[in-house]
């Protein structure tokens, strides 16, 4: 992020460099409004609540960190934060890759408007929904793609009640809604790579495989990290499709932390708890992003 | 969803009618049209002025337009009391009620859950019934037996009206029961036990196909490639087996726990569970039962009887509607079998409406749910209810209403009228036991586990007790 | 992430330098006899976007289907049991004894409200916040004031709180400020503030030439008039952009509205939709209505697509976000 923006640049004489305190905290006042009503207070009410015994309907009670304790003996919390990895690294590893190669597709192969709209067209169904859609496609005998596995001579899968298969098909079902929009967003940055760096490398006799490794991916890296920190911190949080579709199984297969965070606080009650699991979840969010962070900050000079 | 009036009297509400709108497409467009009039007129319906507005919720869409036709007739009864009516989906409703539970903005009275109500009790969100309004002039006589023990607090207190009830019965399609040269009666008069399954067991074998069109009792059947089962699976096996392996079990003479309500210890250790686990999912390693995942929530089990992928299903009375609905099939309904009891057994549910504690007009919600209970309203709601109320008068209504639509749904009702039932399991900390459970219900389908190794299971469910 | 200057940063590279890599690859196309690379390439996106676009075929042949009988004939690429008896459900057409035979559920339908109450929300949500989170960004990217960074990467923390945190509280406050059941309760959690859109708008913001907000500026302009003649102008196709994605996210958001919403008044299109899922454990979808339904919900936003979709899909060519 941008701390060198005033000091690095050789910028005519400042006369104006007064201090724009007022006019800035005037321009983040709305925004600072909703973030102090709807984010900060429920996080703080939410820290205070994971130290409590609150059965979401009964006030809390202050039990230190017994939750905490309860938490890192919980083999449920352990397995589910095994699942919900394996549910990033695939959805994000793959993700990723699809969406790269068809913002590079759409770069070298076509300028359409229509197709470019087309790959985004997923984007505008819901995740419930689309994990519906998909509930139906991927059902082990009525469901069209494993009618379509037999027509071609393989056994049709239990996608979703094989304790093998079903995180890797949640992760490719939210593949589907959001490849598109990933692939856009890298694509804005593949337009902003300069073609004349191309033309040079091509001169030399680099073929399209040459040139994505020596230019595109290099140069693509910022803001690919940025889609990555934006995805992942959404990946993590993975909820719904697997509340439609598994409700976490078979026998804890694809829980997730969502999942378990959403039964302890719903299903059972068991609000404290939940909080103290939702405080983990932060943690390891803010850890993932902010060691991102500093690998994108120590890549940074690829591109000037 | 606040429907006011959408009581256009349709007397007939059988699967003939819509047949016969479906192939009628313009019929259809029309009854549509004329609908829609109607239901734009009450979409804004506001309460008269100086009426107590009262909130009901249910989840059952099904149930819904049964209880606005019976909520307007109370309307009428009392000027002076307003109810909207809000219906969701039942993942849903239990998040949203709890939410508003929190924050103080939930219903006055609400559809309530055998499953849920326990929790509700302990975390004192819903009011005891007893001294409220007409409620005391409501005797637990009224209704089929055991329904009000069912929604009895520990404390001896009612929390819950009975509204209505369910069992469990068999279902198939007389059309593939007819190609396979059985009738109806080959259906009756079964038996059944864990040890060989009985003549249950052999009308599955002979119900069930391989992929090579050899039956489940012929020379050469091959269990690992079938076209279709003698016994459909529901998705969502769990921790009371309602629709799958209850009426088995429980035939047996097993009991869920130590207490017909209340119990503090569960039997997921006794004999007569572990055999019978071992005989219903090992039904999978025959041939006879879908293996975990052959058909996900997207299949149920009306769909594998449509489809011709199962030949029975042991279905719950709430389904009746919806089986019967099925385009090709021809519904027939049977009696469970006869377990080492000597009579079937089935699972008796019931839903129930409670009164929220936070409510102002409680007053109102309890002539409200009074009169639900009442003959009046069950007489209404058993005309269209694609259940059974739970009251005599209205269980009468509706099985004279399936039998003008040519069903026959006393294999239902018959295991209330002969006491042949074990309730639900009435107990506190369902959720965890559920998620308990879960797992070892999963596991025993996938063939993983035993069921000996219940035992392990219930030692921990059992531990929530202490 | 950087905002070192970059040469060639103008919002709005038009057709140049695209058709100058087209001309370039006819000359490459020549050189190479047939373009196996390129036929390959082309296979693949054919590929992709069967991937993409199946399910919609998918959804538009179960919501022409008759729910009663789509079990009869699985493998069936044509509608089973051709009729419009889902989209009439959607549209609140249908009696409920026929929407009941025909496996849909009970519950009434008024289309045109929720489709009403859904344009309210997005819309205003969308205004709202873009030209919230624009004024904040602007302060993080251009104004000079202690503190600037650190509220930032507040700012940028909170797209990390997971919702379970929020809900309940939310909830809470909506219902203390007596705003329960209306379409501002709705909205107000997210009328001000998106932390992904003020990080969005920085990074453009950001690359906006200095020289001429400095000119501006030497003019004798104000920052405040800088941002609306100059910041904001300059930065439309991005915020045409954000706008699409706010609107689409306002439009598809279900279990907060679920929440506030408790009758027709402030019941949005997602909310009302919702009947058609499973009403009641083991009963299954009503499929052909809530294909027809999911359908109906992104017909608007394939509409708003439609119209925006060049400056829009064009200015995600943006040479921005860097």
């Amino acid at each position: 992020m941008t701390t060198a923006t005033t000091s690095t640049r050789s910028a005519p004489p400042r006369r104006r460099k007064k201090d724009d305190t007022k006019l800035a905290l005037l321009f983040i006042a709305p925004a600072t409004v909703g973030l102090l009503a709807f984010l900060v207070w429920p996080l703080l009410t939410g820290i205070y609540y994971s130290f409590t015994e609150y059965t979401t309907l009964t006030p809390p009670q202050w039990i230190g960190f017994e939750n905490y304790q309860a938490m890192f003996a919980d083999p449920v919390f352990w397995n589910s934060l095994k699942v919900t990895v394996l549910y990033v690294l695939i959805n994000i590893g793959v993700q990723t890759a699809v969406a790269l190669v068809i913002a590079v597709l759409m770069q070298r192969l076509t300028q359409s408007t229509l197709l470019r709209s087309l790959v985004l067209a997923p984007y505008l169904v819901s995740n419930v929904v689309a994990a519906i859609v998909f509930l139906w496609i991927l059902d082990t005998q009525l469901g069209i793609f494993n009618i379509f596995l037999q027509w071609i001579g393989f056994d049709p899968i239990a996608f979703w009640a094989n304790e093998t298969w079903v995180i890797p098909t949640v992760a490719l079902v939210n593949v589907w809604r959001h490849m598109g929009y990933t692939a856009l967003l890298l694509f804005a940055g593949l337009q902003a790579i300069p073609g004349h760096l191309y033309e040079a490398a091509r001169t030399e006799g680099a073929g399209e495989i040459t040139l994505f490794r020596r230019i595109t991916l290099p140069l693509l890296r910022p803001i690919l990290a940025l889609v990555l920190i934006m995805t992942i911190i959404g990946s993590f949080q993975v909820f719904d499709t697997i509340s439609v579709t598994t409700q976490g199984g078979p026998a804890d297969s694809s829980r997730v932390l969502q999942m378990y965070i959403y039964q302890n606080a719903f299903a059972e009650y068991e609000f404290g708890y939940a909080s103290a699991l939702s405080v983990a979840l932060l943690v390891i969010l803010m850890i993932v992003t902010f060691t991102q962070y500093w690998l994108t900050r120590a890549g940074q000079s690829d591109l000037d | 969803m606040s429907i006011k009036s959408t009581t256009t009297p349709h007397p007939a509400r059988s699967g003939a009618v819509s047949r016969r709108r479906l192939l009628q497409g313009s019929a259809a467009l029309a009854a549509g049209a004329a609908g829609a009039g109607t239901l734009s007129a009450c979409g804004g319906a506001q309460a008269p002025a100086g009426a107590t507005e009262i909130d009901y919720w249910l989840w059952d869409a099904l149930q819904l337009p049964a209880y606005s036709a019976a909520i307007d007739r109370f309307m009428e009864h009392n000027p002076d009391v307003f109810v909207r009516i809000t219906q969701l989906g039942w993942d849903d409703y239990w998040t949203k009620l709890t939410a508003s539970f929190v924050a103080e903005a939930g219903p006055d009275a609400f559809a309530d859950h055998l499953a849920r109500f326990p929790e509700f009790v302990r975390l004192g969100v819903i009011a005891p019934l007893d001294g409220l309004g007409p409620l005391d002039e409501v005797p637990a006589e009224r209704f089929q037996e055991g329904l009000q023990e069912l929604w009895t607090g520990q404390d001896g207190k009612r929390y819950g009206i009975p509204k209505d009830y369910d069992t469990i019965a068999i279902m198939y399609d007389r059309n593939m029961l007819a190609e396979e040269g059985l009738s109806p009666e080959d259906l009756e008069g079964l038996d059944w036990n864990p040890q060989d399954g009985g003549t249950f067991e052999q009308l599955l074998a002979r119900l069930t196909l391989d992929t090579e069109g050899r039956r489940g009792d012929q020379e050469g059947f091959d269990p690992t490639s079938i076209a279709r089962y003698g016994l459909a699976a529901d998705p969502g096996i769990d921790y009371t087996g309602q629709t799958s392996w209850s009426p088995f079990a429980l035939s047996t003479g097993w009991t869920f726990t130590d207490e017909d309500t209340w119990g503090r210890s569960f039997n997921y250790d006794d004999d007569r569970f572990i055999d019978t686990m071992d005989w219903y999912f090992g039904l999978v390693d025959k041939g006879f039962f879908p293996a975990f995942g052959t058909f996900g929530d997207s299949s149920p089990s009306q769909a594998q009887l449509q489809s011709g992928a199962s030949a029975l299903a042991t279905v719950g009375s709430w389904m009746i509607t919806t089986f019967a609905n099925m385009e090709g099939m021809d519904l027939g309904i049977a009696n469970l079998p006869a377990g080492p009891v000597g009579t079937p057994v089935s699972m008796f549910n019931g839903l129930g409406d409670s009164i929220s504690a936070q409510s102002d007009n409680k007053e109102e919600a309890a002539r409200l749910i009074a009169f639900l209970a009442s003959d009046e309203a069950q007489t209404i709601i058993g005309e269209r209810a694609p259940f059974f109320p739970s009251t005599d008068a209205g269980t009468e209504t509706a099985i004279a209403s399936y039998a003008e639509a040519g069903l026959d749904v006393t294999p239902f009702t018959d295991r209330v009228a002969n006491g042949e039932t074990g309730l639900y399991p009435l107990v506190e900390n369902s959720a965890s036991i559920s998620s308990i459970m879960q797992t070892a219900f999963d596991q025993c389908w996938m063939r993983q586990i035993d069921g000996a190794d219940f035992a392990s299971f219930n030692d921990r469910v059992n531990a929530l007790f202490d | 992430m950087t905002t070192a200057p970059h040469p060639v940063t103008d919002e709005v590279r038009e057709p140049g330098p695209a058709g100058a890599r087209s001309g370039e690859r006819t000359i490459t196309r020549a050189r190479r006899g047939i373009p196996w690379g390129r036929i390959l390439a082309w296979v693949v996106m054919v590929i992709f976007l069967l991937i993409t676009l199946f399910p919609f075929y998918w959804m538009l042949r179960t919501a022409l289907s008759s729910n009663t009988a789509l079990a009869t004939d699985p493998a069936s690429l044509l509608p089973v049991g051709l009729n419009t008896g889902g989209f009439e459900r959607v549209f609140g057409m249908q009696d409920v004894e026929t929407a009941i035979a025909q496996g849909g559920s009970g519950a009434s339908i008024n289309f045109w409200r929720y489709l009403l109450n859904s344009v309210i929300v997005a819309t205003t949500v969308t205004i709202v916040q873009t030209f919230s989170c624009a004024m904040a960004a602007y302060a993080f990217s251009r104004l000079r004031w202690r503190g600037r960074e650190t509220v930032f990467l507040i700012f940028l923390g909170s797209l990390m709180i997971p919702q379970i945190f929020t809900l309940l509280p939310n909830f809470i406050l909506i219902k203390n400020l007596g705003l329960v059941d209306t379409l501002l309760g709705i909205m107000l959690p997210t009328l001000f503030i998106s932390s992904f859109a003020i990080f969005f708008l920085r990074q453009f913001f950001n690359n906006i030439s200095r020289e001429v907000e400095e000119a501006a500026l030497i003019d004798g302009a104000s920052k405040v008039r800088v941002f609306f003649t100059l910041v904001l102008p300059m930065s439309s196709a991005p915020l045409a952009t954000l706008a699409l994605l706010t609107y689409m996210t306002a439009w598809n958001e279900y279990f907060w509205s679920l929440m506030v919403s408790y009758t027709d008044q402030s019941r949005v299109l997602t909310v009302a939709l919702g009947v058609f899922r499973a009403q009641a454990p083991g009963t299954g979808p009503d499929w052909s209505g809530l294909m027809a339904a999911t359908l109906v919900a992104a017909a608007p936003m394939l509409i708003l697509f439609a119209l925006f979709a060049k400056k829009i899909v064009n200015s995600i060519g943006f040479s921005g976000i860097k």
